[in-house]
């Protein structure tokens, strides 16, 4: 039986009580679930973030198939003060991985609880555990020819439901608010209990996936974004397949046309006309989804001058700003809001209107189309070869859906962005009333120099952001202490104050979202 | 993080390679098909991006003389979910691979949902002749980055080296050089191709020298040797 040997432990823990713990494990477990060696070890720390991958190194990681070992994980954490980092899939690139929040903390990987447990298409909603992946339902969906359709974020196939709602990610369809549709969690405490939100704790309850609010205090948020518990089974609404369904882009040649285009977009998603969750995506994020490189086009280190971007536009007839929508519906339904549509952008005398029977199999046309009607892909991940390097972190600052803001946090994106030498991919995620301003900081992590950049660019954009207002909804784990700063102290003494009450050894997930018991003075 | 674990981290060694001689002998690649350094070489899955079935880092894994089969990889999912469940299948296998980011993000991590061991993880940079490559490697690739840097600099092309070891308390290892020459562009993919094909066949040595062909390897790529 291999000991555990990568030198790396969890704060204040001694290898000898490590080692018990250990022991614990596998006896709880089996060997074959409790990963020690270094091998075993090194895909769990390949990061993204601007530091060493040592700053992000798991002591071990661990595997349960079962709510009965979660408990007995947890059991085990509370009686030798073991930290563990709990994921689902685990693919949160660009907001931490699979790495876990602080160097030496215990991974408690769910991936082998991945039943789909129920899924209703009358009643239209699915109950799934952590591990299963947005593919794995869509396989399940398909060979039962079932009536409904999945909304999931771009990496889709691989990522799950669970982890991306526990983490308040966002999708392409009318369902792309992905807490907002969840219905139903089971937590597993730390003090081992297991608790069900909801509905879901009235024995012989039917309506645990129909029914969000239950009685009393509805505390489902208070375990997204947080340390507060295990989520262990979530359910979650499914969209009705469509009859029609009509994916279509709107092209803007301007940088400055974001004001109009989300002047006549918010009335649009407001009064139902657009129901998805639209998409404005600016060109360098276009280029890097559509499978150009940097390189193809400039060699020298820095940002992408405009100049270049408009020859990229010219060359490949995308946009500065590309918006991408979809009706769903019957066909009378689906042609009365396309009327409206083309009527508003008609009126507004600019954009050129793409449908897909004239994009055809072009991308990032079909990579959008399909995430809108729920048909996964991996085609965003060009993204990753826009620059190279293996660096992303996600800047994601919330913006009013008003054109004049969204200019402004652009304007001030890219001028931070570009003083650092790197480039603003960016683009919008639109709700009737909000923004998702989604920015990829991308850079090379082969270059120490370029990372230092890339970490004191993130932090800039954090302090000025924060100046003016805005902060992000979510963030990769090396900078969640800081973005918690912005929230205010009250926010933080409360959410504190909720962690002593309910883990006061604090094994859960210790500086998530900077809710820390060790480190925290208020 | 806190300071003292920054101060730790911080705290890089830097090497230098300029004592190193390798009086420009290294071998000819038509040579080591004939004479593998070790037969101990194991056989291996070689992953690279589609149109890469001849490029430096294939011709540096065959030159090991281990059984190897190459497939392209290119951004399809149905090629990836392929992958997929091979590595979940539960069959032994042994998987080397240089990719382009994207394509390596999603591999890698395929790898850990199927509990495979990572052996060697490599970010690599190669733009106009210099080269920069960052490591995250474990005790079973121990001497191998040292190695990749010998052979960085009997090349003649400028580089820079940094290897962290999972959990090691050892500060991370940094090296480089200069360039001196152009002449071996792409004998840096063939170094790694060569090391990763050999992993576990005893002491690393230095990887014979490829027939370039065509326009150096140019971008940026990430390097596994993964088992399953």
């Amino acid at each position: 039986m291999s000991e555990q040997n990568n030198g790396v432990l969890p704060r204040g823990v001694t290898q000898q009580e490590f080692n018990a713990a250990v022991e614990k494990f596998r006896a709880l477990l089996g060997n074959e679930n409790v990963l020690v060696e270094q091998q075993q070890l090194v895909p769990y720390n390949k990061i993204m973030m601007s530091v060493e991958n040592a700053a992000h190194a798991p002591s071990a990681a661990v595997t349960a198939t079962t709510v009965e070992q979660v408990q007995g994980v947890v059991k085990i954490c509370n009686e030798h003060r073991i930290p563990i980092w709990t994921i689902s899939t685990g693919r949160n690139f660009g907001y931490g991985s699979a790495a876990p929040g602080q160097r030496g903390q215990v991974i408690l990987d769910l991936k082998k609880m991945n039943r789909i447990i129920k899924v209703d298409p009358e009643m239209c909603y699915a109950l799934v555990e952590p591990g299963v992946t947005y593919g794995q339902l869509y396989d399940y969906i398909q060979e039962n020819n079932l009536p409904v359709m999945l909304s999931f974020s771009a990496p889709s196939a691989i990522a799950g439901p669970v982890g991306n709602t526990m983490d308040r990610g966002v999708g392409y369809t009318p369902y792309g608010e992905h807490f907002m549709m969840q219905c139903g969690m089971e937590v597993v405490l730390a003090n081992g209990d297991v608790y069900r939100t909801g509905m879901g704790g009235v024995k012989g309850s039917n309506t645990w996936q129909i029914f969000k609010w239950g009685y009393g205090p509805t505390l489902d948020g208070m375990f997204t974004q947080s340390n507060y518990g295990i989520c262990t089974k979530m359910g979650f609404w499914l969209m009705p397949k469509p009859p029609v369904f009509k994916p279509f882009e709107i092209i803007f040649e301007n940088e400055e046309d974001i004001v109009e285009i989300v002047e006549v977009l918010r009335p649009l998603r407001i009064r139902g006309i657009i129901p998805n969750s639209a998409v404005i995506a600016n060109i360098l994020w276009e280029a890097g989804s559509g499978n150009v490189r940097r390189s193809d086009y400039i060699t020298e280190p820095g940002h992408t001058p405009d100049e270049i971007q408009k020859q990229i536009q010219k060359d490949t007839g995308m946009g500065a700003w590309n918006l991408y929508a979809a009706l769903y519906g019957t066909q009378e339904q689906v042609d009365v809001n396309w009327k409206i549509i083309v009527d508003e952008f008609k009126k507004l005398g600019k954009g050129r209107i793409v449908t897909q029977e004239e994009a055809g199999d072009t991308q990032p046309f079909k990579y959008r189309a399909e995430l809108m009607s729920g048909v996964p892909n991996l085609q965003e991940f060009g993204l990753y070869n826009w620059r190279g390097g293996g660096g992303s972190m996600w800047f994601a600052p919330v913006s009013e859906a008003r054109g004049s803001e969204c200019r402004k946090q652009a304007a001030m994106a890219k001028r931070v962005l570009h003083k650092y030498g790197l480039d603003y991919v960016a683009e919008f995620i639109v709700a009737p009333r909000d923004m998702h301003h989604v920015i990829d900081v991308l850079y090379d992590r082969t270059n120490e120099e370029e990372t230092q950049r890339a970490d004191a660019c993130f932090a800039e954009l954090l302090d000025e952001f924060e100046k003016e207002g805005y902060a992000v909804y979510r963030v990769n784990t090396r900078f969640q202490e800081r973005v918690a700063q912005s929230y205010g102290k009250a926010k933080r003494d409360l959410e504190h104050a909720i962690k002593r009450a309910v883990d006061p050894n604090n094994i859960l997930a210790p500086g998530r979202s900077g809710i820390d018991l060790d480190t925290y003075k208020s | 993080m806190s300071m003292d674990r920054r101060f730790v981290l911080k705290g890089m060694a830097l090497g230098s390679l300029a004592g190193l001689t390798l009086g420009g002998a290294l071998p000819a690649l038509g040579a080591a098909h004939g004479s593998p350094r070790s037969s101990a070489a194991r056989p291996a899955l070689v992953l690279v991006n589609q149109g890469a079935e001849q490029s430096a880092f294939v011709q540096g894994a065959r030159a090991t003389g281990a059984a190897v089969q190459v497939r392209q990889i290119g951004g399809d999912l149905t090629d990836l979910l392929s992958l997929q469940s091979q590595l979940g299948s539960g069959r032994k296998m042994r998987l080397i691979g240089l990719l382009d980011d994207a394509s390596a993000a999603l591999v890698v991590d395929m790898a850990r949902s199927a509990g495979a061991r990572v052996e060697w993880l490599g970010q690599h940079t190669a733009r106009g002749g210099v080269t920069r490559h960052r490591l995250l490697n474990t005790a079973s690739a121990e001497g191998c980055a040292r190695q990749l840097g010998r052979q960085l600099h009997g090349c003649g092309a400028g580089f820079e080296l940094t290897e962290e070891r999972l959990g090691s308390a050892a500060p991370a290892r940094q090296l480089s050089a200069a360039p001196r020459n152009q002449r071996h562009a792409d004998q840096w993919a063939a170094g790694i191709g060569y090391l990763l094909g050999s992993l576990g066949a005893g002491r690393p040595t230095a990887a014979p020298l490829i027939a370039q062909a065509g326009a150096p390897l140019d971008g940026s790529f990430v390097s596994f040797s993964i088992e399953t």
